[in-house]
């Protein structure tokens, strides 16, 4: 955006104006994001870190080389797509916290499949196959929250985070028994994938092309909320759902698809922890990444653009945690505190706005 | 002028006031004098600068320019807080007030300085006033438990119970309540009057201010364009004429249908209807609505008209009984009713209707113009054109398409909704309290717009609590009262004296 000076333009006083305000608007954002980590600087100082040389490190490793990019990278993947599997039933008016469930079943199935039935096939074939399990495994959990949401009356909120835990559980029941690998020594955790399904990784990095699919989902969830007819009945009905059933919507249905894809979206972020990283399914595969991709899209207000972004500063804090630990002994859980905080003052921010 | 000043000196004046927002003029050079114990009204369109006008005397906006006296000394009255100190209430259209308390909480939040809550002491007050001036409140009952007049009620005790006020502003108070309550309303203001307080009115209904005003001051885009009063007569027609500008007003009359009885394009037999809480809101009733007829149902707010409304729309399901539309029966759904040709358009459009974050032209996309498909997407410059073309919304002067439509006054999204109901040309047309809300110029446009939708052959189901409007535009009449719906009446055979006495007492009257 530039000023035109012309004196074509009507009312330049109001012009300049507006480009204040957004400016001003664009520090204040600013300053919502500088905040927590100021105050998570004066933890850090209680504990004898130098705030300063952490925040450096950190910038340090994320652009400093290809390596700490494509970490961050890593870490934000399943974030991106758990932030698809809230933000996009968000959009319909849905609160979808079961993308950890969903990404739990995902690796479930996507192990399944992969170690049992695609193990002979070519990557260019067996990888999408996997990828489908994934997506089906996530849909199936997708489905039970949307059945007891349609039929059932009852709300997506509690029915997705109770069955979050039944996931986590049945994850656990199939790493113990049928899916155990017969040469761990008894250690609960899958055999592991054929070679052949492992995501192409890119030189110099770990760094797998999961990435790719992710934002691409993200471009997707985009298009079809922003540029299509469909989008248009998700945003209407998420808007006013009143007015959405006065203009005739089938909201039961609607309700019904957008928790099943969002869950299917969430399975493809399992299939890609067990194809891209891990390479077999454990009890804790993918722990916590539902919640921080819950968090991520609340962060972009359930902008799929903008969870591209979110996603992306949530994987430096993780990242940053392990040089926390590293450097000065502190957990790298610690960096969670400053994810609260971070959250803590979107959310404010929004609130003096709205 | 000068004698007149003598004999009631203004409380309140105002001199030079404008107000800007952007480019916007709201409010231009306004000058305005409240004295004791008088009713000054304020009249105008929507948009006209009213309501700006107001939040400026009541401090919520600094004026940019000009100056206020109060007792003839000069003041301050932004923020709001300097207003009321200086004795300036005011009766917002939309209550400030917490339904979880009770009336007396509610009043003590306001009312009550200190740590300390003298319950017993301002519940006296309380009673003390609400008897003085016929304003019945219970003070012990819960804001949720009250409808609008009674919640209105309390406000009002509210400001009279301010320390030190002594010029009370109502913004638009008549519309919250339903007739009966208008005459005891007017009633109040009157005792007010005799009690020397200033007293503001900004209302758009002609009657009540030829009731009680002493004083008139009529806006227009921002700009008083007329005053009267103060020993003149105020006469409705050049109100209305000063309200309306340049625009020449045409009364609207229906040329009277003919005995004739058109085919039923909806029929509903045997019909009965449940409330939001499972009770019977309506209870068997026969119901016809002729195409190319406007049938008009009268009865006292809360008869069962929204029920009505939803179940013709397909939205309330039928709890027995049939309902045809050109002699099928009809599925349960609003989608087969749309599908059927049935509009609605709904008592509340401001919660129903419109879309936060969405414009004009995609709220017309909603049971209006067809999604037009374009690729995947939508064809949206199609359906600007056909917008910006379209004879209805024009003759509604609805606002820009690329206004977002939660931004819009009231009265402007009603323009909105009826210009999209009306887009459609449907078979059966439902349109719920359609002036609400309108001045005179835009509810005569609506009026004659229902009128030609008729004419070209729609069955209108028209509910209105104006019984002006009801005899002026239907062929026939139904009444909603006691979970009955009675006639169907000819407006020729039957006055607004009997279609009152049905409303009140049902068929025993």
């Amino acid at each position: 955006m530039s000023l035109n000076p012309s004196p074509s333009v009507a009312a330049p006083a109001g012009a300049r104006s507006a480009a204040a305000k957004r400016l001003l608007s664009w520090l204040r954002q600013l300053l919502v994001l500088a905040i927590p980590f100021a105050l998570f600087g004066l933890f850090l100082l209680a504990y004898g870190v130098d705030p300063l040389e952490l925040y450096g490190s950190m910038l340090v490793s994320t652009f400093g080389d290809l390596y700490g990019f494509g970490e961050v990278l890593l870490k934000a993947t399943p974030f991106v797509l758990t932030g698809l599997a809230a933000a996009l039933p968000a959009k319909a008016g849905l609160v979808n916290v079961g993308g950890e469930g969903q990404l739990a079943v995902g690796a479930l199935f996507a192990a399944w499949f992969g170690v049992f039935y695609l193990g002979g096939l070519p990557a260019w074939i067996g990888i999408p196959a996997m990828l489908l399990a994934g997506a089906l495994g996530g849909a199936l959990w997708g489905l039970a929250i949307a059945l007891l949401k349609v039929k059932g009356r009852l709300n997506e909120t509690i029915t997705s985070v109770l069955l979050n835990y039944v996931a986590v559980f049945l994850v656990g029941f199939f790493v113990h028994g049928p899916l155990k690998d017969p040469e761990s020594f008894n250690w609960p955790f899958s055999p592991e994938i054929a070679p052949t399904l492992r995501l192409p990784i890119f030189d110099g990095t770990r760094l797998h092309v999961g990435f790719v699919i992710a934002a691409a989902i993200a471009a997707i969830v985009w298009f079809v909320l922003a540029r299509t007819r469909l989008g248009y009945r998700i945003r209407v009905l998420g808007s006013n759902r009143l007015a959405a059933e006065r203009a005739g919507m089938r909201i039961g249905r609607m309700y019904f698809w957008v928790l099943i894809a969002a869950g299917a979206i969430a399975g493809i972020a399992g299939m890609i922890e067990i194809a891209g990283i891990e390479g077999r399914l454990r009890a804790t595969t993918g722990a916590n990444f539902g919640y921080l991709g819950f968090l991520a899209a609340m962060m972009a207000w359930n902008h799929p653009l903008r969870l591209l972004l979110t996603a992306f500063v949530l994987g430096m804090i993780s990242v940053a945690g392990n040089t926390l630990e590293i450097g000065s002994g502190l957990p790298a859980s610690a960096v969670t505190i400053l994810m609260g905080l971070v959250l803590f003052f979107i959310l404010g921010g929004k609130r003096r706005r709205g | 002028m000068e004698r007149e000043n003598l004999l009631t000196e203004p409380l309140l004046s105002v001199r030079g006031l404008t107000k800007r927002f952007g480019s916007l003029t709201a409010n231009r050079s306004i000058d305005l004098d409240v004295r004791k114990g008088s009713i000054h009204a304020i009249l105008g369109e929507n948009g006209a600068g009213k309501s700006t006008l107001m939040k400026m005397l009541y401090g919520v906006y600094k004026p940019d320019e000009g100056s206020v006296e109060i007792d003839g000394r000069p003041a301050e009255l932004h923020p709001p807080a300097k207003a009321r100190a200086q004795g300036v209430g005011m009766v917002f259209q939309d209550f400030r007030v917490v339904p979880a308390l009770t009336v007396l909480d509610n009043i003590a939040l306001a009312v009550e300085k200190g740590w300390g809550l003298r319950r017993r002491q301002l519940r006296r007050r309380i009673v003390d006033v609400s008897a003085k001036y016929g304003l019945a409140v219970d003070p012990d009952a819960s804001v949720w438990e009250l409808d609008l007049g009674q919640r209105q009620r309390l406000e009002i005790v509210k400001v009279l119970l301010m320390p030190g006020t002594r010029i009370i502003i109502f913004d638009e108070p008549t519309s919250v309540l339903v007739p009966q309550e208008v005459g005891a309303f007017l009633d109040m203001l009157r005792r007010l009057r005799e009690d020397g307080y200033g007293i503001l009115l900004i209302t758009h209904k002609i009657n009540e201010v030829l009731a009680v005003a002493d004083e008139a001051t009529v806006l227009r885009s921002g700009e008083i364009v007329f005053r009267a009063g103060q020993g003149e007569e105020l006469a409705g027609e050049r109100l209305i004429a000063a309200m309306m500008g340049d625009k020449t007003l045409k009364a609207v009359s229906r040329t009277a249908g003919g005995p004739d009885e058109a085919p039923a394009a909806m029929a509903v037999r045997g019909a009965s209807i449940r409330g939001d809480h499972g009770e019977l809101a309506l209870e068997a009733f026969d119901l016809d609505l002729p195409a190319g007829r406007i049938t008009g149902v009268a009865g006292i707010s809360g008869s069962g008209q929204r029920e009505l409304a939803e179940a013709l729309f397909g939205l309330r399901p039928l709890a027995s009984g049939t309902l045809e539309i050109g002699g099928k029966p009809m599925k349960p759904g609003v989608r087969s009713f749309i599908e059927a040709g049935v509009t609605l358009v709904s008592e509340d459009p401001v919660k129903e209707s419109v879309v936060p974050g969405f414009t004009i032209l995609e709220h017309m996309a909603l049971d209006g113009y067809p999604l037009y498909p374009k690729g995947l997407g939508v064809d949206w410059s199609r359906l600007r054109a056909e917008l910006t073309a379209s004879p209805e919304a024009a003759a509604l002067s609805v606002a820009a398409p690329d206004r977002r439509a939660e931004t819009l006054s009231g009265g402007n999204i009603q323009r909105m909704v009826l210009a999209r109901a009306l887009i459609r040309r449907p078979g059966i047309l439902i349109v719920s309290y359609p002036s609400r809300g309108l001045d005179i110029g835009t509810a005569y446009t609506v009026q004659r717009q229902l009128l030609e939708a008729a004419a070209q052959g729609a069955a209108v189901l028209l509910l209105s609590e104006d019984l002006d409007e009801l005899f002026k535009l239907s062929d026939r009449l139904v009444v909603l009262a006691g979970k009955r719906l009675l006639g169907p009446y000819r407006p020729e055979e039957i006055d607004q004296a009997g279609i009152g006495r049905l409303m009140l007492k049902g068929e025993s009257a």
